[in-house]
């Protein structure tokens, strides 16, 4: 019989080969105990160390699985989380190549970047908000390792949670005077808006998402801290990408930030 | 032979008119019995564009016969999806009568509708008249405040269902608004974050960017398709731009909010008078 062991660090191995071939590979739910949330993490941490070990640098987290709709599609009724690491970073208004992302997609953010560590029990709102340097608008570009997005809660965790690359704006916001439940969002492709939102689509706030990541990772023992980038989770839907096209996103109170990626 | 044609094609044309006038008697009934019917266009009754609107025309006129009078108009396939969807470019429109007003903070009750649907919108306050192509500046010019809006449509097909002719004749499935607290700041309006509420709970999310980019493309379209007939959007009316998520289903007992950024808040409950006489 397979040691559980054996069996997270084989399916780590297929998702970093899918990766790194270019080829999807096939769900690896059969592989994991149906549903087993926590193994689809361990998963996920192996592939994470396997970057830090080969020099890469983790900046932050994103959150996944923000909407009630979505949330219902995978059956579940929490969100999730993925590892953010420093080269996914793409500057504003650059353009990303194809091959750089598999199966890609896009979705619009809010995004936090911490000026504190937030390594206390249980951090709430109000410790998100004293921890919180500034605000960002962002593009996420959503990416998935297993063939035709086939995916189940399992499969995104243990991808990482579907992570890609991602844009931020250049322009911080303080979070005074910023009204994040209420804000309005639209991603345009060639001037036609292609998703629209608002920020109370995330979890009815992005901060209750960032305060549940925060309780989530001080429970794991590596809490949020000084420095680390949040992506909060989409505002809207997420949209397909076709070579060439160019995005911009705009998120009242946030200003813009925008993307494209190379024709075919 | 050339007087035969002649002939022939008045008598068709005086044929079509009665058509046009039953079919709208058909749909205002429809309409004023809150009872469904089944869709023009399967009943071999076959519409042109022009057509269609004159049948909106005629129904229209029906309810100003009862006493009702025009407030504004509505404005809908205000969106590109929607227009892909329907296989057009253009979007439809129809007037608002005095008979659809519900009051902010009002009551909607069932027993006037049929399978009614609410959606969030933003409504522009005319202070001038407005016909033909107008440019950006001309439309805002005559605008004399903005507020977010609820529209409650009703189709009078059954299940909801219907062509493009279909729609327009039925007056664009247009049966009630509800319009929140008029602003006379006319902020920047093309990407304002939009929440449809049910009892509490959120449901739709949405931005006003969702209505042609920016709603005040809505206005200026508004402005140009009354005028190809023949009309001039006047001072003192609503004109709903269009919607900026997709419509949900109202019941008995709902409470329906739209927050909307920068704009606030509209709100209705739903009631059903038919239950209330039942049970008692």
């Amino acid at each position: 019989m397979m040691l559980k062991t054996d069996k997270i660090e084989i399916v780590a191995k297929q998702l970093r080969q899918a990766a790194a071939s270019g080829k999807p590979c096939a769900p690896v739910r059969s592989l994991l105990p149906d549903g087993d949330i926590e193994m689809a993490y361990k998963v996920q941490a192996i592939n994470a160390q396997h970057g830090r070990d080969s020099g890469r640098r983790v900046c932050g987290y994103k959150i996944g699985l923000t909407s009630p709709v979505v949330q219902q599609q995978l059956g579940v009724n929490q969100p999730d989380f993925g590892v953010l690491f420093a080269d996914m970073c793409v500057a504003d208004s650059g353009e990303i190549p194809l091959n750089a992302v598999l199966q890609p997609k896009v979705e619009v953010e809010v995004a936090l970047v911490l000026e504190r560590d937030l390594d206390m029990e249980m951090p709430t709102v109000t410790d998100l908000i004293r921890a919180t340097a500034f605000v960002l608008p962002a593009i996420e570009v959503v990416g998935s390792r297993v063939q035709n997005w086939d995916i189940s809660i399992v499969d995104t965790i243990a991808d990482n949670a579907s992570s890609g690359l991602y844009v931020l704006g250049n322009s911080p916001k303080k979070l005074d005077g910023l009204d994040l439940s209420l804000c309005g969002m639209t991603l345009r492709r060639a001037g036609e808006p292609v998703s629209t939102g608002v920020g109370r689509a995330c979890l009815g706030h992005p901060l209750s998402a960032a305060a549940w990541l925060a309780r989530t990772l001080v429970k794991l023992g590596e809490p949020l801290l000084a420095g680390d980038v949040l992506l909060t989770g989409a505002l809207g839907p997420m949209v397909n990408v076709n070579p060439g096209d160019r995005f911009e996103a705009r998120v009242s109170g946030l200003g813009s930030v925008s993307v494209g990626f190379a024709a075919a | 032979m050339t007087v035969q044609t002649h002939t022939q094609h008045t008598e068709k044309s005086a044929g079509d008119i009665d058509t046009l006038d039953m079919v709208a008697q058909r749909l205002d009934q429809a309409a004023h019995t809150a009872s469904a019917m089944t869709q023009l266009s399967t009943q071999g009754v076959t519409l042109s564009l022009d057509g269609a609107y004159q049948v909106q025309d005629a129904s229209v006129a029906r309810r100003f016969a009862r006493g009702e009078h025009q407030l504004g108009i509505k404005m809908g396939f205000t969106s590109r999806a929607k227009m892909q969807q329907m296989g057009v470019n253009e979007m439809i429109w129809g007037p608002l009568t005095s008979g659809m007003q519900i009051e902010e903070g009002g009551t909607l009750d069932l027993a006037n509708f049929i399978h009614p649907r609410v959606e969030p919108e933003i409504a522009f306050l005319l202070k001038k008249d407005l016909c033909g192509p107008v440019s950006f500046t001309e439309a805002m010019d005559a605008v004399e405040a903005v507020a977010p809006a609820l529209e409650i449509i009703d189709s009078r097909y059954r299940d909801f269902r219907f062509s493009l002719h279909d729609v327009i004749a039925d007056n664009c499935s247009s049966s009630g608004f509800v319009v929140g607290q008029w602003r006379r700041d006319l902020t920047q309006l093309d990407n304002l974050g939009m929440v449809l509420e049910m009892d509490g709970a959120a449901v739709e999310f949405g931005s006003s960017a969702a209505i042609l980019g920016n709603p005040w493309r809505s206005l200026v379209a508004a402005a140009r398709l009354a005028s190809e007939r023949g009309r001039v959007l006047k001072a003192g009316w609503t004109v709903l731009a269009g919607a900026a998520t997709a419509a949900r289903p109202l019941t008995a007992g709902n409470y329906i909010r739209l927050q909307c950024e920068a704009l606030g808040d509209v709100e209705f409950r739903v009631r059903d008078s038919r239950a209330a006489a039942t049970a008692a």
